[in-house]
C-alpha cells in the first residue's frame, strides 16, 4: 500500500500587493507552485524531490504535511485525506525544513526536543530515553544542555533532524537537510536515512545537491515550474554526474560544469 | 471509541465522551471509555505542563525582562498613588476613594491588554522564527495547542494582577474589603472573555499580520469608556451606552463591587450575568473565527507570514 499519493495536485499562489505598494512596481498575480502532480511512494522507499530552485519541492512537503492545502487534486497520507483528516496525516509525518530557527531560543536543545515530543503524543515513559538517543544519533549529545540560541546554523539543522525523528514518524520529509552540515556529519545522516528506511519508513527529501540524492534516495522525481518532468529509479551506486546529466537534460538548463 | 480519537479538538472528545457516556447504547463499552478519558486527560495535562514550563523557562531565563516589568509595575502605582493624593481624598467615585478605584480599573484592564498582548506577540514570535508552522505540524490540534497555551499566558498575566493588586494594597495603603467567592466569580467570567479577546488577537494576526491593530484599540480608544478611572456615568449618555456595550465595563466594575465592597454573589448576580453572557457569545465566535482563518491560511499559504 501506498504511503502517499498525490493525485493531480494543483497549488496556485495568488499575490496581492500590500496597501502601501498599490502605486508602486508590484502587481496582483499568481505563481503555479504546483500542476497537475501525481506520484506515489510506498513504505521503505526513500523519494529525492530534485528540480530548481522555485519548481515547487517545498511546496509539496508543505502539502504533505498538512500546513498547505491542495486547490486541486488529493494527496492522501497513509490512506487519509490531508484536507479531511489532517489530524490523522500530522501524527503520521515528522518534518525536518531548511530555514531552521524553528526553536525556543532560551530552552536547550533537550528542553526542545521534549517539548515538541510532548506535543506530538510521544508517551511519557518512552521520552526521555528516545530524546537521548535521538541527540546522540544527531550528534548532539555534547549540546543537549545548552540554550539554542547559541546553536550555530549546523547545530540547528540537526536539532531540526532530531525533532523530526524524535517522533519517530511513519513518513519523514526532509527540506534540504545537510545544507549547514559538515562532511562527516552528512555521511553519518545519509546511512541513518538508510537505515530508517529498511525499518519502514518513507522518506521525501528535497534536495539541490546529486550526491545526495544518488546516495539515499531509490528514486528521483524531477520538478520544473511546478510540473513533473520525470520520475526515474537511481540504481544503486549511480554516480551523481549520472544525476547531474538527466536533470540538465531534462529541465533544458545550462550546466556550467560542460561549459 | 476510533470515533472519539479522531476528532481534533479535545473539547470535542469531552463532549462526545459525555454524551456517549449518557447515551444507553455506549454503556458496555462505558469502562473503555473511561480508560480512553483518563489516558486523554493525561495527555492534556502532560501537553499542559510542558506549555507552563516551556513559558516559566523563558521567563527566568529572560531575567532583566521580568525585572524591568516588575520596576513598572511600581512606577505606575506610585503615579497613580499621588495623582489620586494631588486630586484630593473629597473625589470618591461610586463612594470609594480615588485611588483604590484607580488600582482595580487600571489592574483589571491591563489583565484584558496583557492577556491579548501574550496572545498576539506569541503567534507573532512563532510566525517570524518559523515555529508557527512546525507546531501546526505536530499531532495536537491548533485550537487545542491555542487554548492550551491561553492558560500559560493567563497564569503570567494573573500572577501579574496579583502582584500589581498586593502592592497597591501592602505598599500604597489602598482600602479593600473583599469577598474572596466574589473576586473569584467575576475573574472567571473575565477569564473566558480575556480568552475569546486573546483568540481574536491571535486570528487578526494569523489573516491580516495585524493583532497589533486590536491592541492599539484597547490601548488608546477603549480604556476611558470602560471606567478605568472614572465612573461611565460620568461620560455623555451616548458614551455611556457605549460603554454599557462592552465587557470591559463589566468587569472593572464587578471587581470593584467584589473587592473593594466586599459584594456578594446574590447581590452581584446582574453583572456577573452580562460578563459570563458576552463570554459565552464571544468565546464561540473567536474560536470559530480562528478556525476559518487557520484553514485560509492554510489554503494561501500565508501561515508564516508577518
Amino acid at each position: 500500500m501506498n504511503r502517499i499519493t498525490f493525485e493531480s495536485v494543483h497549488k496556485i499562489f495568488r499575490h496581492r500587493p500590500a496597501l502601501r505598494n498599490w502605486l508602486g512596481r508590484e502587481r496582483s498575480g499568481e505563481t503555479i507552485a504546483l500542476k497537475d502532480v501525481s506520484f506515489s511512494a510506498a513504505a521503505t522507499e526513500v523519494l529525492a524531490l530534485l528540480g530548481p530552485n522555485g519548481s515547487g519541492k517545498t511546496t509539496a512537503i508543505k502539502l504533505i504535511s498538512t500546513i498547505l492545502l491542495p486547490d486541486a487534486g488529493s494527496v492522501k497520507i497513509g490512506g487519509f485525506d490531508a484536507r479531511r483528516n489532517a489530524h490523522d496525516v500530522r501524527r503520521q509525518v515528522g518534518i525536518a525544513v531548511a530555514a531552521e530557527r524553528s526553536f525556543f531560543p532560551r530552552l536547550s536543545a533537550r528542553e526542545n526536543l521534549d517539548f515538541f515530543a510532548t506535543l506530538d503524543d510521544v508517551p511519557r515513559s518512552e521520552r526521555a530515553q528516545r530524546i537521548a538517543e535521538t541527540l546522540r544519533d544527531s550528534g548532539l549529545d555534547e549540546h543537549a544542555d545548552t540554550l539554542v540560541m547559541k546553536f550555530s546554523s549546523g547545530l540547528y539543522q540537526r536539532l531540526g533532524i532530531a525533532r523530526a525523528l524524535v517522533k519517530r514518524p511513519s513518513i519523514l520529509l526532509l527540506d534540504e537537510p545537510t545544507r549547514s552540515l559538515d562532511a562527516g556529519t552528512t555521511a553519518h545522516f545519509w546511512t541513518t536515512i538508510r537505515a530508517l528506511a529498511r525499518q519502514g519508513t518513507t522518506v521525501l527529501l528535497a534536495t539541490h545537491n546529486f550526491a545526495e540524492a544518488s546516495a539515499v534516495a531509490d528514486r528521483a522525481l524531477l520538478l520544473h515550474r511546478g510540473q513533473l518532468l520525470a520520475d526515474r529509479p537511481i540504481a544503486k551506486g549511480e554516480n551523481a554526474d549520472t544525476l547531474r546529466a538527466f536533470y540538465f537534460h531534462s529541465t533544458g538548463e545550462v550546466d556550467e560544469k560542460d561549459s | 471509541m476510533k470515533k472519539i480519537r479522531d476528532r481534533r479538538s479535545f473539547f470535542c472528545n469531552l463532549t462526545l465522551l459525555s454524551l456517549s457516556i449518557t447515551n444507553s447504547s455506549y454503556a458496555r463499552n462505558y469502562k473503555l471509555e473511561i480508560t480512553q478519558f483518563s489516558s486523554l486527560m493525561t495527555a492534556t495535562f502532560d501537553k499542559l505542563y510542558a506549555i507552563l514550563r516551556r513559558d516559566l523557562l523563558t521567563t527566568i531565563r529572560h531575567r532583566s525582562g521580568f525585572v524591568l516589568s516588575l520596576v513598572g509595575t511600581f512606577t505606575e502605582l506610585a503615579a497613580f498613588y499621588f495623582l489620586s493624593r494631588a486630586i484630593g481624598s473629597g473625589f470618591r467615585p461610586d463612594g470609594v476613594a480615588f485611588f483604590p478605584f484607580l488600582l482595580v480599573g487600571t489592574g483589571v484592564y491591563t489583565f484584558f491588554v496583557m492577556s491579548v498582548q501574550a496572545f498576539v506577540s506569541a503567534v507573532q514570535e512563532a510566525q517570524q522564527t518559523g515555529t508557527l508552522e512546525v507546531l501546526m505540524t505536530s499531532s495536537t490540534g491548533p485550537v487545542e495547542l491555542l487554548i492550551l497555551s491561553s492558560i500559560s499566558a493567563f497564569a503570567g498575566t494573573l500572577g501579574n494582577l496579583l502582584i500589581y493588586l498586593s502592592a497597591g494594597v501592602a505598599v500604597f495603603r489602598a482600602a479593600i474589603h473583599p469577598n474572596f467567592f466574589s473576586c473569584v466569580a467575576v475573574m472567571i467570567c473575565s477569564l473566558v472573555v480575556a480568552l475569546a479577546l486573546g483568540i481574536a488577537g491571535a486570528t487578526l494576526q494569523i489573516a491580516f499580520q495585524k493583532g497589533s491593530a486590536l491592541l492599539w484599540l484597547l490601548g488608546s480608544g477603549i480604556w476611558f469608556l470602560s471606567g478605568t478611572m472614572f465612573p461611565v456615568h460620568s461620560l455623555p449618555r451616548p458614551l455611556e451606552l457605549l460603554a454599557r456595550a462592552m465587557p470591559f465595563t463589566y468587569a472593572i466594575d464587578g471587581m470593584r463591587q467584589a473587592l473593594l465592597d466586599g459584594r456578594p454573589i446574590s447581590a452581584m448576580a446582574p453583572t456577573l450575568a452580562i460578563l459570563a453572557a458576552f463570554g459565552l457569545v464571544l468565546l464561540p465566535l473567536a474560536i470559530l473565527c480562528l478556525s476559518f482563518t487557520l484553514r485560509r491560511a492554510r489554503q494561501n499559504g500565508t501561515l508564516s507570514f508577518y
